[in-house]
């Protein structure tokens, strides 16, 4: 019984340790290649548990297949009109094809110096093709930045997978810059944009508060003259009615005439007059003398 | 312990070893006594080791994680079960399965800065006095960043169109999540995990030159669709919309199962190099909004004096009634003489000044009529002293409300004789010239 049951464990040990030797897992992340003395028998790409030849015969390289990101140097480059420009591009690759891979690469590092010289050459070649005005237009219909992001990756993509192995998946510009003694330039261009607009906007504004002030001064005087219609009309309205009661003076005009008159000297010598009399005149003839009471009562009788 | 507990647990055993101890000799029993006992430990061990190996399947994924099963190094499940849940988990142990965890609750920040101007590391301190920083006439494209945009359309000038950009700086801040465990796992690098370091940890700065990479093209290529003042001013909103959108196109592209969560644009400025002719055009821009605001309050100020609150209604019902006076019904009248009857200000006053005549001129008439119905009886009868009365009574009152009364003694008879009497016009300004001596 017991010695069974050593039996067991030791053939369980024996067999991990043999399994270990024939066979090996790849993973998820990985891609495999295997090698037959030396030479590349078998590529493998999908993940899973292989059996091969021990250690002499068959050697396993693994490779990671997952994305890795590569900044390419800053470069400087000139677009189709000669328009220098600074641009530095990343790319986003990762191995698909072992064998060609183990073949012509090896290792990450090479690969990584092969990519950066490959991406130089597609960099000058594409942009060189497009104009500066490709990148940066005023006119937002003609900026074709993406299409050649897309014809970098693409010129990249054919240059490295039948070469490398090597699978670019995304390329892209992550600065663009333009050279020291041009932003200058651009600097003087801004201010100058930038002052034009300062004049315009004070020129728009004054015209704007012109607007409303001239706006306000005719509505007012539009309100002013509807309300000075008004009022005429109602002094009219006034006079009209004042007419009514001129009828009722006809039945002695000139009676009505001189109570009118009454009444003007009392409101025009109501205050800051000055009277200049002659004494003869009523009532100040009495100051002269008394009157001859009788004989001028006797006289009207 | 377990050696001293192990023989008596094996008594059941021990006969065989009595009867084999009568044939071997005192040396060869010792070696077998040996030799049991280390079974014995080595059975233990193998039951402490299988017990261990099994017990190392368990596993627990965070609340914030979620995990990944590697059998053979091959995703283990179809479907939902490919990922496993926060909670206990019992996995084959190593070398059969291999568990994975990857935080995909975790929203991590990601600032880029790379678009900003070389800053010293004296100039980048908040505090201090204010050194006189020195602005660089041009921008050294290796160390200053910052976003080309392109400019106002306006009128082509000849062969010079589209060359005409301008240059802006900018910060962002990328806020992303893993949201897909299996795509992210499978496709994006991620750095050997070193002693001491987390697998979050190193999942963050693994990806962060990718981030970085895809990032910056984003913007580069979003924001040259933008002018200065869209990209600075008014539609930032929409320029990190932009960014946010084609920046989750790319990362679907690679499969890389990374989430945006949010894009900002946490600082954004011109260059400092025409730092005084942006401050001078905001501040025009600000001048302006005054002007134009005071000539508001200037129109309101004006018809308000003019007609009061109701004084653009009114116009308009004036205007509207020059229009319609055709067909004229009863209820636009009826609403402007409401208008008419709010009337203020100046307006009003005209109104009111018609209204006053209006009332004197139709009370005196009606005073003067009356007063003359009212004495016409009596100056029938006596119409000498009726007249008289009346005139005295003139007379008396203005000459009572006169200031000064001047009575001259007329000579009668010399011809060309004349009098001459100064008067000072206006007795009030007399009074208040000697007043003032």
């Amino acid at each position: 019984m017991k010695n069974i049951a050593i039996t067991i464990f030791i053939v369980l040990v024996v067999a991990i340790l043999a399994l270990q030797l024939v066979s090996f897992q790849v993973r998820e992340t990985e891609s495999a290649l295997v090698t037959t003395f030396g030479k590349p028998t078998d590529e493998i790409t999908s993940p899973g548990w292989y059996f091969k030849w021990p250690a002499p015969i068959q050697w396993v390289y693994k490779f990671d297949s997952r994305m890795k990101v590569l900044e390419a140097e800053v470069g400087e480059t000139t677009t189709k009109g000669a328009v220098p420009i600074i641009v530095n591009t990343y790319v986003v690759w990762k191995i698909a094809q072992p064998l060609k891979f183990f073949n012509a690469v090896g290792t990450i590092r090479e690969a990584e110096s092969k990519l950066r010289s490959q991406i130089s050459d597609t960099q000058n070649r594409i942009i060189g093709k497009h104009d500066f005005g490709e990148f940066v237009n005023s006119d937002s219909t003609k900026i074709k930045f993406k299409e050649i992001e897309d014809e970098m990756l693409t010129d990249l993509q054919g240059a490295v997978s039948d070469n490398y192995g090597i699978e670019a998946a995304m390329l892209g510009i992550k600065q663009l810059k333009i050279s020291e003694d041009v932003s200058k330039d651009v600097f003087e261009r801004m201010r100058a944009e930038r002052n034009r607009r300062t004049e315009a906007t004070i020129a728009q504004g004054n015209a704007e508060a012109t607007r409303i002030k001239t706006d306000a001064d005719y509505k007012k005087t539009e309100l002013l003259a509807a309300a000075q219609a008004r009022a005429k009309a109602i002094r009219a309205q006034g006079d009209a009615e004042a007419a009514k009661y001129y009828k009722m003076l006809e039945v002695h005009p000139k009676l009505a005439m001189f109570l009118r008159g009454i009444e003007t000297l009392k409101e025009v010598l109501k205050e800051r007059a000055t009277i200049v009399l002659p004494a003869d005149t009523e009532p100040f003839k009495l100051l002269k003398e008394i009157p001859d009471l009788e004989s001028g009562h006797s006289g009207s009788k | 312990m377990t050696e001293e507990s192990s023989p008596n647990k094996n008594s059941s055993d021990r006969p065989i070893p009595k009867e084999a101890a009568g044939v071997f000799d005192a040396a060869g029993r010792s070696l077998f006594e040996a030799l049991r006992v280390s079974f014995i430990i080595l059975k233990v061990i193998m039951i402490v080791l299988v017990v261990l190996f099994l017990a190392s399947g368990f596993r627990t994924v965070g609340s914030d994680e979620q995990a990944l099963v590697l059998r053979f190094g091959k995703i283990r499940g179809v479907g939902d079960q490919r990922v496993l849940g926060p909670g206990l988990h019992w996995v084959f142990p190593y070398p059969i399965d291999t568990i994975i965890k990857i935080p995909v609750e975790k929203r991590t920040n990601l600032p880029i800065n790379s678009f900003w101007y070389f800053q010293t590391r004296e100039e980048t301190l908040p505090a201090g006095p204010k050194t006189q920083i020195r602005v660089p006439e041009k921008l050294d494209p290796l160390k200053d960043g910052y976003c080309i945009v392109r400019s106002q359309k306006q009128e082509i000038l000849g062969g010079a169109a589209g060359s005409d950009y301008n240059i802006i700086h900018c910060k962002w801040q990328l806020t992303y999540k893993i949201d897909d465990a299996e795509r992210f796992f499978r496709n994006i690098h991620i750095e050997d995990v070193k002693p001491g370091q987390s697998y979050a940890e190193v999942i963050e700065s693994s990806i962060k030159p990718l981030l970085q990479g895809l990032f910056e093209d984003t913007v580069v290529t979003a924001i040259v669709n933008y002018t200065i003042d869209q990209a600075l001013f008014l539609s930032q909103d929409r320029i990190t919309g932009h960014v946010a959108k084609l920046l989750q196109e790319k990362l679907d592209t690679i499969q890389s199962g990374i989430r945006v969560v949010s894009v900002q644009l946490t600082d954004s400025t011109w260059p400092r190099q025409v730092n005084d002719a942006f401050l001078a055009s905001l501040r025009a821009s600000q001048e302006s909004q005054k002007t134009i605001s005071e000539a508001r309050g200037y129109a309101e100020k004006t018809l308000n004096e003019a007609a009061g609150p109701i004084a653009e209604e009114l116009l308009a019902a004036i205007e509207n009634k020059e229009i319609s006076e055709v067909n004229s019904t009863g209820s636009p009248q009826d609403e402007q003489e409401l208008l008419w009857s709010q009337l203020a200000g100046e307006g009003r006053e005209v109104i009111a000044e018609a209204k006053a005549y209006r009332t004197k001129t139709v009370e005196s008439a009606k005073a003067n009529a009356e007063y003359l119905q009212k004495i016409l009886p009596e100056y029938q009868k006596r119409p000498e002293l009726v007249l008289q009365d009346i005139y005295q009574e003139a007379i008396k009152y203005v000459l009572n409300n006169a200031d000064e009364k001047i009575i001259i003694q007329p000579t009668k008879g010399i011809k060309g004789e004349e009098l001459r009497i100064l008067i000072n016009r206006d007795p009030a300004i007399k009074r208040k010239s000697q007043k003032e001596k």
